[in-house]
């Protein structure tokens, strides 16, 4: 901004506001004061160009620049994310899962009561993180997940962060896709914190070798790593649908602990339905009976039918919540 | 303006709508659109045609090499099981529910057969060279059979099968008319054409019982109209529109499966079992027969005592029986659940009857029913309780 | 918009209740009959017509409550008006809000931050969020608007260590983090001290110098009186008067009133010169000053012989005049 038109604007605004209107010459000095806004704005025009260099892009270049927006202001949802102490707090317990499961094993050893899967953990390192997101992939995950999906416009709507967003302007669609990915990044991460504490929890405390499958199949170690990487998509693709239902649910309210709490809820509801043997046929259309389907990646061959379709399911609710999601909350009045 | 927003908020709900429509049209039509690409329509075919091209081709070829995925749906309407958890792959589980079956064929005796259950396994596998293993990966133990020679082949066991159970057929033709003609006391069978399962065309055979006694309204049987492989078979109880208890392929392919399949080396790890061959009964895991896999271990204890009264669909069986034996008998055969506990839970739901011959409870499920008298006797079969009721008064 | 001179060319406008209507082009806002009715019956601004000229530090005043903050919103395409319609700067909304909003600096119902990040990466997240921002300068831009509200020291700290008045700042500092042809502040000086409040106004004041348009919105009279110079206002939802500030004199003009013992010779001069609405008394005479001198006025009397007792040009204040408006009293005490 010009510092001459600053020097101007000083030395006027105090005759104009501070001086006490006296009789006879108030009405000039106002006029004056208006004569002075009209000449500035006689050079709004030169300060408009200047701005238009200065911090914006030209449109020129918009679909690559347009682009290269959405990354940055992905990247600043992910720092925002990723700084946040309460989701540093999740993903810190949700690692330390690995390890108390690893360390209970090392400690108790196991009895013929306990499953397979657990004693093939003393016996091979690499079983320890398939067992770990067995484990929290029903109910520590999603919680995860969900906090962080709940939050996401209802925190922004309820902290007051979200209408200057939107006047920044994110857009309401644009901001809406970069909260969808960063829940899906929160999600691979939470997956991928879980799997790597685990390997390298297995790594340290117990021995590692060729894997044994479900099937009975022995595969080298590196099928087995390669396997871990599956897991951990599948799993991580899951988290992403449910975190599209708790980004709906997030758009119906400006209190995120309800949003928190609403997808929490439902995807415990639907753990429930999906343990009622009478209500079989429903299991297939809920979210959570293909969760734990990843155990198909631990089959010989792997059961690419049964994750397709879970993988299907998956899309179709991130599909249908995602739609939810933006017919609510591009047409919402943000009042908050 | 007005308008103009109101358009857009119609707009926008019109997004979800869609989406959801695409899902749902998805799901519906999936099955509709497997059905339209399938095979053009079959040859109209009678059942005595039918069923000589079946006997045909099971004389002279081999099954073909297949895989596929079989699914079993029973809603036998059995008060829900209290299986225990982490039994979700033991073939108890298939008595409710329902439940996937992997199958893989390679011909010459080749055949595996997987069980997924969560985070666990059960497989069968049958290398076609004398061995066969069961694999619990729940119990981390591998049962390893050694076939008799005899039965290594498919092909010689069932052309073997079907001349020991009737061995004065000579043609197919004949055989189908004979066993046509044993039907036709009990049975009326007819033909359906234009089925399409796991996309394939089938021809379906329906079997109605003429007995009025049956709690089977029909039994159908579904055969590829190619291959004349069984792809479903569906029991409806009466007054039933969905099937009681189904089992059939959901997807099928009769390409060669890899090798790999067929082919099982015992886990480092895993305890080994052998088993002697005379008790090799492979497909014993898969029973499906509800009331046997119920009384199993008390009926093997009281066989001797076991008839049958009536004939064809309105047969019913009786075995002496009590609860305390079963109480004894802590474990069943595969670790799967109490057989005790769960016959109590079942008992809960019983209905009390009684006649000239004594009281007892009565269980009564969509495709069977079940008397247990307090004298010690069980009978069973698909017949009504009363036809249950008649049997015991006829001592 | 008319530029009222002062010279006397108004002198008898009734006050301006009208609604101005000026060409878009002209006009960094311009709403038409907007009007928002909340679910449930709640009309909180009705039948709004708004003309907000290029340049000018717009007062938009009203009690609370009075649909101000709606009004912005629906500006901001944050609600979607019931019915009616706005541009801003020049671009119909809601369509225009991705090209509009860059080029405008809003602070809407006080400071919203996240309390977990220092002032400085809380700018730099609202300047991510604008697909047209230039991300090689955001750091100088965020350090600028930081100084320029004087928060340049206090940018590494944390957000949630911030008094009331740094938030206020912080909020501003966002609204100013790109080149702004228009600055939206939703009552910019709550919970600042006296002296915040003074340096707020120099900056809008600074701000306007450069050409931008400055929307302020106030309950406040005083601070809407010392720095605009145009004015709306509100009352329960409706816009009861627009224009600049000596527009909305006009109808209040500054009138004389000479104490004397022969009214009827002072009035007869008053006549002479040209005063209108010249009201006789019994020892005393008013009349409309209009664009005369006071003290020409006097000389003539005395020069003509009347006996002056008392000489005096009463001024309404425009406090008067909006109570008037608006038919309540505003919490002039900022």
């Amino acid at each position: 901004m010009s510092t001459v038109e600053t020097e101007n604007s000083t030395s006027s605004a105090p005759t104009a506001a501070d001086t006490p209107p006296e009789p006879g010459t108030g009405t000039a000095t106002r006029g004056a004061a208006i004569g002075d806004a009209s000449v500035a704005g006689g050079a709004r025009s030169g300060a408009v160009a200047r701005a238009a260099g200065a911090g914006h892009r030209d449109r020129s270049d918009a679909s690559p620049g347009a682009a290269r927006a959405v990354l940055r202001l992905v990247g600043s949802e992910l720092g925002l994310t990723f700084r946040r102490p309460r989701n540093i707090a999740m993903l810190i317990l949700l690692a330390c899962v690995p390890v108390v499961i690893g360390v209970a094993l090392k400690a108790f050893g196991s009895d013929e009561e306990t499953p397979a899967i657990v004693t093939q953990v003393a016996g091979n390192g690499l079983m320890l993180t398939f067992l770990s997101l067995s484990m929290l992939v029903q109910l520590l995950l999603p919680l995860a997940v969900g906090v962080v999906a709940g939050d996401s416009i209802a925190g922004e709507a309820n902290a007051g962060t979200l209408r200057y967003l939107l006047t920044a302007p994110a857009g309401r669609t644009r901001l809406l896709a970069v909260k969808a990915v960063n829940i899906g990044v929160f999600g691979l991460a939470a997956c991928a914190v879980v799997a790597v504490s685990g390997l390298i929890t297995g790594l340290v405390m117990f021995p590692v070798g060729p894997v044994t499958l479900l099937s009975g199949t022995t595969v080298p170690i590196m099928d087995g790593v390669l396997r871990v990487l599956i897991v951990t998509g599948y799993s991580a693709v899951g988290m992403a649908a449910l975190g599209l239902v708790g980004l709906a649910v997030s758009t119906l309210t400006e209190v995120p602990i309800g949003a928190v709490a609403a997808t929490v809820v439902t995807v415990v509801f639907s753990q429930v339905i999906g343990a009622i043997p009478q209500l079989g046929p429903v299991r297939p259309y809920l979210l959570t009976t293909w969760w734990s389907s990843f155990d198909g990646a631990l089959r010989d061959p792997i059961a690419t039918d049964v994750m397709g379709q879970g993988l299907l399911v998956f899309a179709a609710y991130a599909l249908v919540f995602g739609a939810i999601a933006w017919g609510r909350f591009s047409g919402r009045d943000i009042t908050s | 303006m007005q308008s103009t927003w109101r358009r857009a908020r119609a707009v926008r709900w019109a997004v979800p709508v869609a989406a959801f429509v695409v899902v749902g049209a998805a799901v519906g039509a999936g099955p509709v659109i497997a059905a339209v690409q399938g095979d053009p329509a079959l040859p109209d075919r009678t059942a005595a045609q039918l069923l000589a091209e079946v006997a045909k081709t099971a004389q002279h070829q081999q099954p073909p090499a297949m895989s596929g995925t079989v699914v079993e749906t029973a809603s036998l309407g059995l008060p829900s099981l209290p299986l225990p958890s982490g039994t979700s792959s033991s073939p108890l589980s298939l008595l409710s529910g329902s439940h996937t079956l992997k199958v893989w064929y390679g011909g010459d005796g080749r055949l595996r057969l997987a069980l997924p259950g969560q985070m666990s396994e059960t497989d069968v596998i049958s290398d076609g060279k004398g061995s066969a293993w069961l694999w619990e990966s729940a119990t981390n133990t591998v049962t390893r059979f050694t076939l008799p020679e005899g039965v290594k082949g498919d092909k010689g066991k069932e052309a073997e099968a079907a001349h020991t159970a009737l061995p004065t057929a000579t043609t197919p033709q004949d055989l189908a008319d004979r066993l046509l003609k044993a039907a036709d006391e009990s049975t009326a069978v007819t033909v359906e054409n234009g089925q399409h399962i796991a996309g394939r065309a089938a021809y379906q055979l329906v079997l109605t019982p003429k007995d009025s006694t049956s709690l089977v309204d029909r039994v159908t049987l579904a055969l590829d109209g190619e291959t004349y492989i069984p792809l479903r078979v569906q029991i409806f109880a009466k007054g039933a529109a969905e099937p009681a208890f189904e089992v059939g392929f959901t997807q099928v392919s009769f390409s060669a499966p890899a090798p790999e399949n067929f082919a099982f080396t015992p886990p480092a790890g895993a305890k080994v079992k052998e088993q002697k061959p005379e008790a090799a009964k492979p497909g014993e895991p898969w029973s499906k027969d509800g009331a046997a896999g119920h009384a199993a271990p008390g009926a093997e204890a009281a066989r001797a005592g076991a008839r049958t009264h009536g004939s064809g669909w309105g047969t019913v069986a009786e075995v002496p029986f009590s609860l305390a034996d079963l109480s004894k008998q802590q474990n069943g055969p595969r670790g799967g659940g109490d057989p005790a506990q769960m016959i109590e839970s079942v008992l809960k739901s019983a209905k009390q009857v009684s006649g000239t011959w004594g009281s007892g409870k009565v269980i009564t499920t969509k495709l069977v029913s079940v008397l247990l008298t307090d004298d010690g006797r069980l009978f069973a079969g698909a017949v009504t309780p009363e036809a249950l009721v008649q049997a015991a008064g006829r001592k | 918009m008319t530029t009222i001179t002062g010279e006397g060319a108004h002198e008898a406008a009734p006050p301006r209740v009208t609604h101005t209507e000026a060409s878009p082009g002209d006009c960094s806002i311009v709403a038409r009959g907007l009007t928002k009715r909340f679910r449930g019956g709640q009309v909180a601004v009705d039948d709004l017509h708004l003309s907000v000229p290029r340049g000018s530090v717009f007062g938009f005043l009203g009690p609370n409550g009075s649909g101000k903050t709606t009004t912005i919103r629906m500006l901001l395409g944050l609600i979607s008006p019931t019915s009616g319609a706005c541009e801003v700067l020049g671009r119909p909304m809601p369509g225009g809000l991705a090209s509009a909003l860059p080029k405008v600096g809003a602070v809407v119902e006080g400071p919203a931050f996240y309390p977990y990040l220092s002032g400085q990466a809380n700018l730099l997240r609202y300047d991510a969020a604008d697909p047209k921002a230039d991300p090689r300068t955001a750091r100088q831009r965020v350090g600028a608007a930081l100084d320029r509200v004087g928060l340049g020291a206090a940018a590494g700290k944390r957000y949630r260590a911030y008094s009331l008045g740094m938030r206020q700042r912080l909020a501003i500092a966002g609204a100013l983090l790109g080149p702004r042809e228009l600055l939206v502040l939703d009552e910019p000086t709550n919970g600042l001290d006296p002296q915040g409040t003074r340096e707020v106004r120099s900056l809008i004041k600074e701000i306007a110098s450069d050409g931008t348009t400055v929307f302020v919105s106030s309950h406040l009279l005083a601070e809407v009186e010392q720095m605009c110079t145009d004015i709306g206002v509100m009352r329960t939802g409706r816009l009861v008067a627009q224009g600049t500030i000596a527009e909305l004199r006009a109808g209040h003009e500054p009138r004389v009133r000479v104490e004397t013992p022969h009214p009827a010779q002072a009035a007869s001069v008053l006549n002479r010169l040209g005063l209108a609405r010249v009201r006789t008394g019994e020892d005393d005479v008013e009349a409309e000053l209009g664009g005369h001198a006071p003290e020409v006025v006097c000389a003539e009397l005395v020069g003509d012989g009347v006996a002056v007792r008392g000489f005096t040009v009463v001024r309404p204040s425009l406090e008067e005049l909006f109570v008037g408006l608006t038919g309540e009293g505003f919490d002039v005490d900022g």
